[in-house]
């Protein structure tokens, strides 16, 4: 089937007289004027806005990724000013740190954007780029200019270079027409990916089209393969709406380039404001106002809406914060929410979709009510910080939750429950761990983790030198860990001339004997250890001022089958093998420190995961739960673990309602 | 056929029947959910009910297991050039055939099983192994435009778990936290586009396979219970009684439902190794590969659909030799051979054997020469150079990665006993002289076993995907019995 096209780009012009954008100095926000009469032209009755909870909630989440702390909850529905919704949505804007870690996921998605992904070496992260542009809040029109053509240093060269394996790939996945691929879908909502490898089945694309796209991106003029037969014809550069403009095919590749910049984001191309204005429309509400995001060909449920939309947002700069700010102050998107309804024959827009959280969002709030952050250490020594979990390696939990592997664009998560993602949350390590220590830091009773006196960063081939002051220490742990050695079962590694400074003179620490050869050094006498290890010393009162050693693994193991990745540590405590790093104390969410009775614990709770009181037989339950009258002095933490559990299961906590 | 499988099912209640149903049609609307296409052709009955495929990971030498060449012992000074097999060749129980020394005991059971000589798989240039096994595993070479899925999420989606309590698609030994090459492992052990319910139950460690389908290892089961006993009622005491559709809240609580039935009910003990008798278990065990084939057994008895046991992939280890490949293949040989077999024997003796289709494959073969294939030759690894004169024991062994043609053992389930197909020359470079058997052919035969044509498609933005690339994989009728 072919379908029309209805957004041939440049021959829908936006309605750039229409009066919508004088509508918008005065108060009233111009979705609700179409609004009104597309609620009213089919006899549905203007819903009232939702509670303040609900809408606080929802904002909190949309903007930051996080639920509101019971403070910032209170402090709102306190607030009696008449326009205190559109301020709390500015204020929430303006913390653009906050703001872009949390619409750093959607990014990445989109834009296939991933750490450590190394399939041919040639993936490059464009993270940190990623994260100025949002907090700089840079406009839409240049921060696609940029994907498109990275010219400067520090530039998203990412993008266009894509997903590559080793090896030879088929004509349809060569990085040039990845890029077509991408950039036609993301900027544009169009799917080139049918006729990248011959003419389409399902759409009027050609194959000629597809590699006319990805002419912008090639050093050379490209074969033109069919089905992976090669053909006798070459690629001539071409925009895929050939009436908005042009380049020569004989152009530079960073002509090229630039002249794909500057086509995908020229005014006359109407069709990138929409298709972009649509995703952050689905993205809020649940559901596109074209359904299908990624093919803008299909009819919107109110064309008007959409084009005032992205009519405004070309009229205010490609500001992203403001069409942000546009749909979240309207009517559309303070509507109650609305449950998924099995495929209506001719959709309805009545409100927002419920919509679940995702995995981020979901493993963040519960650090965020507990307190326990998970920790982003880096390969070398140093400070880790405690962190989101978008920075972090996707695990079971959150990949069963939907975090994709982005090797595809990604422009929706799959909200689906799924049996394997309840077996994750029923008995998987990550959430269970997450919980008995954030029921613990809850309680206070989580001691701080003893900070390291030594962190050797990850040693492959090259040993590190530990000199470290123990003047005072009574006990010594040293520690080594594998981080990710093909083989740790074979590594040979340890600390090499372990001494003691004291008064006396230097003593040798000699458990057994043992040697151990660095690469490019004599053997030495050493302390050959297991990997992972932890040994503890008696030194109290020997009046040792400083330890030595050298740590590293033997020169036999470093070979490719074992392949030696190993940390080692000293510490004067014992040791918390989750925080092995020293950790910056700042939390993504400041530390809530209360000495709760059950009955403050619930009502807190409450508060920050359902935005609301317990009813008084939900706080009977919890009670139950804690094995507690409201009033007792202790809570045990395995009692709270189990109650954090059941609330972080319910329904109304894993959806935006 | 009698299915031992069915009595298992049959206590299933009916409300549970229909409520599944009823979730399937309203899961089939939701967003996300691939839809199935109707495929051509006719309609297929299937000869088994569940594929165990037991994976050579990194590499598995043709021609020091199934496909042994002319032998030549190590001596110094021996040029690379004159060896094809660094082992004796053995008589197995099928006059015809003849495999490596140091596979004695699937040798005595070869007139169960169908051998393979000639499996060819892609030209994919400089070599990547999870690429060939991303290949190999989603019938698709990455990158794609659309997220592929695992075979095992096709059969999962196509046919669902033999008993309703049960993952049907389980992956064991394979951990995908690996180093260097973690990404591309994950990249195919997911159902793709299909979606995660579709995806794989990972046990990376098959002897504390217990412990995933167990409360969390400090809780009880009392708690584990109350737990959930008072979750229910902690919802159910909530003033919004319903947030969403039924259909969004009772998918929720559904799936957490099913989960606890599996973790409380009777399939849970099919993951408990601790449960069968020592002197089998001792049988099975040369390590996790060997306990993974036990644990595949026991869930192929519990209802499961697809059973993944792997060797394991970590780059240049287990069947990846890259160096000192006749010593390392000889303990390969010894972690495979005794559970192999002991498996094969096990369904027989079961009444399951005729029902369980179990592959034996690797994403390429090994050579000491050439990498690549004979007329299509790559890129060399670059980390350790085969010498061309052999001077120490570690030079002797299949070094290279070859893609010519490796070995598919196929046992049960359907297919022809004591069958030697295809064949390679006996001089290097060993290239294929009949019956060629690629990927797409090879998965299209282990679809129809399981009675699915391999033509069957599912709808991903508009265009057909199907299970074998583009529906033309060709299942090899000749190995049918």
């Amino acid at each position: 089937m072919v379908h029309r096209s209805l957004y041939p780009a440049i021959v829908l012009p936006l309605l750039l007289s229409s009066g919508f954008c004088a509508a918008a100095t005065d108060r009233s926000n111009p979705i609700d004027e179409a609004l009104e009469n597309y609620w009213t032209s089919r006899g549905i009755a203007i819903p009232a806005p939702v509670s303040d909870a609900a809408f606080a909630r929802r904002v909190f989440l949309d903007l930051w990724g996080l639920l509101p702390t019971p403070e910032q909850f209170q402090d709102f529905e306190r607030d009696n000013h008449p326009d205190k919704r559109e301020r709390l949505i500015q204020e929430l804007l303006a913390n653009r740190r906050n703001y872009s870690e949390h619409w750093i996921s959607f990014w990445n998605d989109l834009l296939r954007n991933d750490e450590g992904v190394f399939y041919d070496g040639a993936r490059e992260s464009i993270t940190t780029w990623l994260l100025h542009a949002l907090e700089s809040n840079l406009p839409y029109d240049q921060f696609a200019a940029k994907l498109l053509n990275p010219e400067q240093r520090g530039d998203p060269k990412g993008f266009l270079i894509g997903v590559n394996w080793r090896g030879d790939v088929s004509a349809s996945q060569i990085p040039p027409m990845q890029a077509a691929q991408n950039s036609a879908q993301v900027f544009l909502g169009v799917n080139l990916k049918c006729n990248s490898c011959h003419d389409s089945f399902i759409s009027k694309w050609k194959l000629k089209d597809a590699y006319g796209l990805a002419g912008f991106f090639s050093e050379s003029p490209l074969d033109i393969y069919r089905c992976d037969m090669k053909t006798d014809e070459k690629s001539e550069t071409r925009f895929l709406y050939p009436e908005i403009g042009s380049v020569d095919s004989d152009a530079s590749l960073a002509e090229r380039r630039a002249a794909a910049a500057r086509l995908f984001t020229c005014k006359q191309d109407t069709r990138f404001a929409r298709t972009f204005v649509n995703r952050i429309w689905d993205r809020l509400l649940g559901r596109g106002l074209v359904a299908s995001v990624d093919d803008m060909d299909r009819a919107p449920w109110d064309a008007e809406i959409l084009d005032m939309l992205a009519e405004d947002f070309v009229e205010h700069n490609y500001d992203i914060q403001f069409l942000v700010n546009r749909i979240m102050t309207s009517r559309a998107y303070q509507a109650p929410s609305v449950p998924v309804q099995a495929e209506e024959k001719q959709f309805v827009f009545r409100g927002p979709l419920l919509r679940r959280l995702t995995a981020e969002q979901y493993v963040d709030a519960i650090s965020s009510i507990t307190g326990e952050w998970r920790v982003l250490s880096l390969e070398e020594s140093g400070q880790g910080v405690y962190s989101r979990e978008w920075r972090l390696k996707s695990s079971p939990l959150t990949r069963s939750l939907g975090r994709p592997i982005r090797d595809q664009v990604y422009t929706r998560r799959n909200p689906e429950a799924t049996t394997l993602q309840a077996l994750e949350v029923v008995n998987g390590e990550t959430l269970d761990n997450l919980l008995a220590r954030g029921a613990k830091r809850m309680l206070g009773v989580l001691p701080d983790a003893p900070p390291n006196l030594f962190d050797s960063g990850v040693v492959r081939g090259d040993p590190v030198a530990v000199d470290i002051d123990v003047t005072g220490v009574k006990k010594l742990w040293l520690v080594t860990k594998d981080t990710d050695s093909y083989d740790p079962a074979r590594t040979v590694a340890g600390w090499a001339n372990p001494n003691f400074t004291s008064p006396a003179g230097s003593i040798s620490l000699q458990v057994r004997k043992a040697v151990l050869q660095f690469k490019g050094q004599q053997p030495a006498n050493a302390l050959v250890t297991p990997v992972p290890s932890e040994m503890s010393f008696d030194i109290g009162g020997k009046g040792y001022t400083r330890f030595r050693a050298i740590v590293g693994v033997d020169q036999k193991c470093l070979i490719n089958e074992i392949g030696p990745r190993i940390r080692f540590f000293v510490f004067a405590e014992k040791p918390d093998y989750e925080q092995l790093v020293r950790v910056k104390p700042e939390r993504p969410v400041a530390l809530h420190h209360e000495r709760y009775t059950p009955n403050s614990l619930i009502t807190r709770l409450y508060l920050y995961a359902f935005s609301r009181d317990p009813e008084p037989a939900e706080r009977r339950v919890a009670l139950e739960f804690l094995n507690a009258t409201g009033d007792d002095k202790r809570i045990s933490s395995e009692s709270l673990e189990d109650l954090l559990w059941a609330v972080f299961q319910a329904p109304e906590f894993e959806f935006i309602h | 056929m009698e299915n031992p499988v069915n009595a298992l099912v049959e206590g299933l209640s009916r409300r549970y029947f229909l409520r599944q149903s009823a979730a399937a049609a309203m899961a089939a609307l939701a967003a996300g959910n691939a839809r199935q296409l109707r495929a051509g052709g006719e309609k297929i009955t299937p000869t088994a009910d569940t594929l165990i495929l037991l994976w050579m990971a990194g590499g598995m030498a043709q021609t020091e297991t199934f496909d042994p060449k002319r032998y030549t012992p190590f001596e110094p000074g021996l040029p690379s050039s004159a060896v094809l097999s660094t082992f004796p060749s053995i008589d197995t129980v099928v006059d015809d055939i003849k495999i490596s020394q140091g596979l004695d005991r699937i040798a005595k059971i070869m007139d169960r099983g169908t051998l393979i000589r000639t499996h060819r798989v892609g030209d994919l240039g400089h070599i990547l192994h999870t690429r060939h096994q991303y290949h190999w595993h989603t019938g698709y070479p990455p990158p794609q435009s659309v997220a592929a899925p695992h075979m095992g999420a096709v059969l999962s989606r196509t046919l669902g778990p033999n008993h309703p309590d049960m993952p049907a698609f389980v992956d064991i030994g394979q951990n995908l936290e690996i180093g260097g090459e973690s990404d591309g492992v994950k990249a195919f052990h997911t159902a793709g586009f299909l979606g995660t319910e579709y995806g794989p139950f990972l046990i990376a460690d098959p002897a504390d396979a217990a412990a995933s389908v167990r409360p969390p290892a400090h809780m009880t089961d009392g708690r584990f219970r109350a737990r959930y006993e008072r979750y229910r009622k902690l919802v159910e005491s909530s003033p919004i009684a319903k947030y969403g559709s039924d259909y969004q809240q009772e998918s929720l609580e559904r799936s957490l439902e099913k989960a606890h039935r599996l973790v409380t009910s009777g399939v849970a003990k099919a993951f408990d190794l601790s449960l069968e008798p020592k002197a089998i278990y001792d049988t099975y065990n040369t390590g996790r590969f060997g306990l993974g084939c036990l644990l595949a057994r026991r869930l192929t008895e519990a209802g499961a659909r697809f059973i993944e046991v792997t060797t394991e992939y970590v780059p240049f280890r287990y069947w990846d030799t890259h160096e000192n490949g006749h010593q390392r293949a000889i303990g390969m040989k010894q972690s495979v051979d005794a559970p192999v077999s002991r498996l094969i024997l096990d369904l027989e003796e079961r009444g399951l054997l005729n029902r369980t289709v179990v592959v034996i494959a690797s994403e390429f073969g090994r050579d000491m020469m050439v990498e690549g294939k004979p007329d299509k030759r790559v890129k060399e690894q670059i980390s350790i150079k085969q010498p061309d004169i052999m001077t120490e024991p570690k030079h002797y062994g299949m070094h290279r990665h070859f893609t010519e043609s490796g070995c598919v053992l196929i046992f049960g389930g359907g297919f022809k006993k004591g069958l030697l197909y295809g064949k390679t020359a006996e001089e290097r470079p060993c290239r294929i002289l009949e019956k060629p058997v690629t990927i797409d052919d090879l998965h299209a035969t282990l679809y129809r076993a399981m009675g699915i044509p391999p033509d069957l498609a599912y709808q991903v933005e508009q265009r057909p995907f199907h299970v074998t690339k583009d529906g033309k994989g060709k299942p090899v009728m000749e190995l049918f019995a």
